[in-house]
């Protein structure tokens, strides 16, 4: 025997057993009288099932019902089972429900228009709207299922009466169940093969799933392709293709200088690149040499964790899975932990959001975080860096040779070994070897060595550039943070000095890296020194929060109100043409200058962020 | 002399032109012819396959029902050809309208019909009648019968053409694979968009003019006898909302 489709299907052949089955009785008509007709009281179920209960029973005789197994004589639009006298007829198995035989609207439009030709207006009003509906969109069929209603009523009067009024009533009982009147529950809404409990975890999923596909924020056309058409006006004049680039175009003249000047760690950025960096912060940050000179910048403003962790976050989000883990762990660790070393301050609430998601770390746990910190870099940014640069792109004829960046890094390296080697210099030595240009270019930003640097080694800035003419030499933090670690501080984000070089400087490949060397461990004396006293140091400044002689500096971070002092903007990227010949080197706080015991006295170089507003403080703390 | 001839060339190119036109109506009409018997047939089928599964089932209307598909086949192919070939060749203009509408009805008959097919086709497994006590799961649906009755319409059923291609009834499968193909074929074959045409039947439909009796509906068929506790019977519609029936039983 073929197996049947379904339990209820099962059930349905069983009852009809002679002998185990349902008892039938007669229903009498006006016109005529029609066997085969089941009563709902408690007689069921049939005597093979004796464990059965009679709620149970009667509850599975609704689902018959409800599906269109069994359908009521009288109270046909009400699909349950009454446990009363109220008559049954099981469905012919033409009419019985099954997915893989749909329902089509093209039947059910004949099945009315059948009704309507044997008696006009007998339709409800429901069935007169869907009936409307039908011959709208079914139109091209209509001839079709005219014809076809004909045919059907007249075949059907063909039958014997009783016959006839069973198939009758079998269809109508089969359009109850499929086409339900309005305000009904319907079987067929659940579906009848769905198994699907919806407390179940996966179909929760795949509800919070869709919902928040429904949330899913939509942008207008409109909004969309004005952003393209602002977009586009922006960067115009930065594509190559579409716009002539100094000094030209290399696609075009087979020159590379124009690569050659937009390296990523080139000292020097271009003024196109540095306006570009003005466009969004996202520009900045994305620009390698942008990050670095924001990352000094941010040190002086005790923040370099922000972007520190905003570097983080990205290196999680891009980097493999299986180091995921780990770089979660640890920048939890180092930034988010209370007590942690480079603590950045985000705000309560997504602090446990962030702390709550690290538990299961994905990819994008940190991404709250980041963002928070992203647009607290970007105020920052916004508040201090407002001016353009106003450096001059390298002319043609001034035209270096090109560095291979693993010559630099050599360079660089053999600098570190020997300003490891060569012992303390006097600050105030290191201004005799830094004479004031008196043309300078205006930009400048500071080109951060991107090698690590050993402990104990200062980094000096690129070392290909000329003798700065600040009085500044420019520390990389990490080294400095290396050296204060060396020398028994607790790693510290004690603000790097900051200086600047000279853009237009010519070719001069090497230093006098002996006296450089010597300047920057006196200041790294200083500053360790200033280590212990660095608590002081930074207590004294209104940023600081750490209670002093901790040891170690906690940065309170960026706290809104300090970053929009104006007062607190870099000055580090522009040097004032007019610096005295006793040219000192502070720390980058010209305030803290002022207060700090350790700190050199006299006129203050000041370095200008070149996209600061002119307000140039005089580093009166 | 030349006129005469001219004249002659143009009549007989009219009357070429006429008999043309005669044969094309010719076959317009036949293909009407085979519409409405399409339709009879394919309401006959399912009239029959009501029963199926049913205590009426048996193999006397399973042998209806192959016949009764068996001629739907032919009507259907036959159509099917008859048509593509007026379509081939036929300008634009009402006639071409009326044998696109045809078409879009050979279209719909067809998907209806196989729909028919693939739930008798299951139906008929799901009941074997191989056996004597597969007749114990037959449903009781308290029909008597109905094979017979809708046998004879049937059998007055004609296909409007002389010549008949295939005597053999063909298998379930075969045909509804068959069918599967006719579609296909149409569908890919003309390019006669189904939206474009406008059915002439309107939307409501009037009574059945050739009826001689006017039929009641089925709730009036439904009519319950009622039976009173003193055994008189009384016409009471067991209508749930019918208050007066309620009375009148009350009052009995």
């Amino acid at each position: 025997p073929v197996c049947p489709h379904s339990r209820v299907e099962a059930l349905m052949l069983e009852m009809q057993d002679p002998a185990s089955g349902v008892k039938s009785q007669t229903q009498r008509l006006v016109i005529t009288t029609i066997p085969h007709a089941l009563s709902g009281e408690p007689r069921l179920p049939p005597a093979s099932r004796p464990l059965w209960r009679r709620h149970h029973a009667q509850a599975f005789g609704t689902v018959m019902v409800a599906f269109g197994y069994i359908y009521p004589l009288q109270d046909h639009k009400r699909l349950i089972l009454k446990p009363d006298a109220s008559l049954y007829r099981f469905q012919t198995p033409y009419f019985w429900p099954a997915q893989q035989w749909p329902v089509e609207d093209t039947d059910y439009a004949i099945y009315l228009a059948k009704r309507n030709i044997r008696k006009k207006g007998v339709l409800e009003l429901h069935e007169q709207e869907q009936y409307n509906n039908l011959h709208k969109w079914l139109n091209h069929k209509w001839d079709f299922i005219v014809m076809q209603a004909k045919e059907q009523y007249r075949a059907g009067k063909e039958r014997k009466k009783p016959d006839r009024v069973v198939f009758d009533c079998q269809e109508r009982a089969y359009w109850v169940v499929h086409r339900p009147p309005p305000a009904t529950v319907s079987a067929m809404e659940q579906g009848m093969l769905r198994l699907v409990d919806p407390n179940e975890e996966e179909v929760n999923r795949c509800i919070i799933f869709t919902q928040q596909c429904i949330m899913r924020p939509r942008v207008k056309s409109s909004v969309s392709i004005g952003a393209l058409v602002k977009y586009t006006t922006t960067y115009k004049q930065h594509d190559p293709f579409l716009a002539p680039c100094l000094p030209s175009s290399p696609w075009l003249t087979d020159d590379a200088t124009y690569w050659t000047l937009n390296m990523p760690n080139v000292e020097v950025p271009t003024k196109m690149r540095v306006e570009r960096w003005t466009f969004s912060f996202g520009e900045l940050l994305s620009d390698p040499r942008g990050r670095d000179d924001f990352r000094l910048f941010l040190k002086k403003e005790f923040s370099g964790e922000n972007l520190a962790f905003w570097e983080s976050c990205e290196d999680l989000k891009w980097g493999t899975a299986a180091t995921m883990n780990e770089k979660a762990q640890h920048i939890y660790k180092t930034f988010l932990a209370r007590g942690a070393p480079r603590w950045i301050n985000i705000d309560g609430k997504t602090m446990e959001v962030t702390v709550k998601g690290l538990k299961h770390p994905h990819r994008y746990v940190l991404d709250a975080a980041q963002t928070h910190i992203f647009m607290l870099m970007k105020k920052v940014r916004r508040v201090s860096c407002v001016r353009p640069c106003r450096s001059v792109a390298v002319p043609a004829s001034r035209r270096r040779p090109s560095l291979s960046p693993i010559v630099l890094r050599q360079q660089e390296e053999e600098q570190r070994a020997k300003m490891a080697a060569s012992g303390p210099v006097d600050i105030t030595q290191l201004c005799r070897f830094t004479a004031p240009v008196p043309h300078l270019a205006v930009y400048s930003g500071f080109c951060q060595s991107q090698a690590t640097a050993s402990p104990g080694v200062v980094t000096l800035p690129n070392s290909a550039a000329c003798p700065s003419p600040i009085s500044v030499a420019i520390d990389s933090t990490p080294a400095s943070e290396r050296r204060c670690d060396s020398h028994g501080g607790p790693g510290s984000n004690f603000p790097s000095i900051v200086g600047s070089r000279e853009a237009t400087s010519p070719a001069k490949e090497s230093q006098t890296p002996t006296s450089r060397p010597r300047a920057t461990l006196s200041l790294s004396r200083f500053l360790r020194r200033g280590c212990a006293a660095s608590s002081v140091f930074a207590s004294l400044s209104p940023k600081c929060g750490v209670a002093a002689g901790s040891g170690r500096v906690q940065p309170l971070g960026m706290e809104p109100q300090t970053l929009s002092q104006p007062r607190r903007s870099a000055n580090f990227f522009q040097i004032k043409v007019d610096i005295p010949p006793e040219c000192r080197i502070y720390p980058i706080d010209s305030e803290d200058e002022q207060e700090s015991p350790g700190s050199a006295k006299g006129a203050v170089k000041e370095i200008i962020c070149p996209w600061e507003s002119i307000t140039k403080q005089d580093g009166a703390g | 002399m030349w006129t005469r001839f001219a004249t002659q060339l143009q009549m007989n190119r009219w009357r070429q032109s006429v008999g043309e036109i005669q044969a094309r109506q010719r076959q317009v009409t036949e293909c009407e012819r085979a519409q409405v018997a399409l339709s009879k047939v394919t309401a006959c089928f399912q009239q029959m396959a009501s029963s199926l599964g049913s205590d009426s089932d048996g193999s006397s209307l399973r042998e209806e029902l192959a016949e009764t598909r068996a001629l739907a086949h032919k009507i259907c192919t036959g159509l099917h050809r008859r048509l593509l070939a007026l379509l081939a060749e036929g300008e634009q203009g009402q006639e071409r309208e009326h044998v696109e509408r045809m078409w879009v009805f050979l279209l719909t008959g067809l998907e209806t019909f196989q729909k028919d097919l693939k739930k008798v086709g299951s139906l008929q497994e799901f009941f074997p009648l191989t056996q004597r006590k597969d007749r114990d799961t037959l449903v009781k649906t308290g029909t008597s019968g109905g094979a017979l009755e809708i046998a004879a319409r049937v059998a007055t059923i004609q296909t409007p053409w002389l010549a008949v291609e295939d005597d053999q009834i063909p298998d379930m499968k075969t045909q509804i694979s068959k069918m599967d193909s006719l579609m296909q074929e149409m569908l890919q074959r003309v390019n006669v968009p189904l939206w474009s045409v406008e059915a002439k039947q309107e939307a409501w439909v009037e009574d059945i003019k050739d009826e001689p009796d006017q039929d009641e509906t089925l709730e009036e068929m439904m009519q319950v006898e009622l039976v009173s506790q003193e055994g008189t019977t009384s016409n009471c519609c067991h209508h749930p909302r019918c208050k007066l029936g309620c009375i009148l039983c009350l009052l009995n």
